[in-house]
């Protein structure tokens, strides 16, 4: 199959994609290796807390929304990565069974200024639980390759 | 433990360092972000990376666990609502040790709940070099003293 360019995304375009479930395992394993906080690795602790029970990190949100973006999108595209990310919020928490998925939107495109041979996609990404409710909402900037112009010399 | 109170525009703190390795990198992009270039030197060749590079949420991932696990620097955090103007500014290769330069830009008490205040920090995450690799303005949920 051909791969997604830069050439291949439009202003506008939706994308609804994912469905992984995480669960209490994966959560605190994942605060044990980076953000071991209370409330993501100690579930005492965290039923004491505002949060009433364990809740994944922010950045394991983050990283499960690259894992769908990544298979969905960007492993059948011609990305080059992404400068940055303009906003990120955590509207909710994430909690042990919750099952995300990610509603992509494609907000505006333009070609690189110093690359001529990448464009870049300014995207908003809502991360989306089973209950519909938007639990973290980015907007960020991925590098993809343009497609090569075809047919310079001609033959047609 | 550092506090609300503690805080004020201009307050530094440093964090780390933290050496990153290949396995690392590789094993975190397997789980989390598997693009060819953040799981083997071959698979990023041909891209910009040159060589196998960390995914930038690796980067912000170590980036948390320095700034959380230095005993002698517990900042008595309740959580974030998110962060602004996050850039990665260069790859992380491995072997790449990185360190952290947390500074406040503003704080402001909490409207809603008097037991905390909100802080921004300006994050910095810098290599070996010298050079910042990636940098965000971090806004985070801070407790006052308790007694206060």
């Amino acid at each position: 199959m051909e791969k997604l360019y830069w050439d291949d995304f439009e202003v506008g375009q939706v994308l609804n994609y994912g469905g992984m479930t995480i669960s209490r395992e994966q959560i605190v394993e994942f605060a044990r290796e980076f953000d071991p906080q209370p409330f993501h690795v100690d579930e005492a602790a965290a039923a004491a807390s505002p949060y009433g029970g364990l809740i994944a990190s922010g950045w394991q949100t983050a990283g499960l929304f690259m894992r769908m973006l990544a298979d969905n999108v960007l492993n059948k595209s011609t990305s080059m990565g992404s400068p940055g990310v303009e906003y990120l919020r955590w509207h909710k928490p994430v909690r042990p069974g919750d099952t995300l998925r990610v509603r992509h939107t494609v907000l505006e495109k333009r070609p690189s200024q110093n690359r001529p041979t990448l464009g870049l996609v300014k995207n908003r990404f809502e991360t989306l639980n089973q209950h519909d409710e938007v639990v973290m909402e980015m907007v960020s900037i991925g590098m993809f390759l343009r497609r090569p112009a075809a047919g310079k010399d001609g033959a047609a | 433990m550092i506090h609300f109170e503690d805080l004020r525009p201009d307050v530094e703190m440093w964090f780390g360092p933290l050496t990153v390795s290949a396995e690392d990198i590789v094993r975190f992009a397997r789980q989390y972000d598997p693009q060819p270039f953040h799981l083997s030197d071959e698979g990023a060749r041909d891209t910009i990376f040159g060589s196998l590079a960390a995914s930038g949420w690796h980067t912000a991932a170590l980036t948390m666990k320095m700034m959380i696990g230095d005993p002698n620097q517990r900042v008595a955090s309740l959580g974030s609502p998110g962060f602004d103007d996050l850039r990665w500014r260069r790859p992380v290769y491995p072997g790449d040790t990185l360190r952290v330069r947390l500074r406040c830009i503003d704080t402001k008490p909490s409207q809603s709940r008097p037991s905390m205040g909100i802080a921004r920090f300006q994050v910095e995450t810098l290599n070996q070099n010298d050079d910042v690799v990636m940098s965000f303005i971090s806004i985070a949920m801070i407790a006052r003293r308790p007694g206060n």
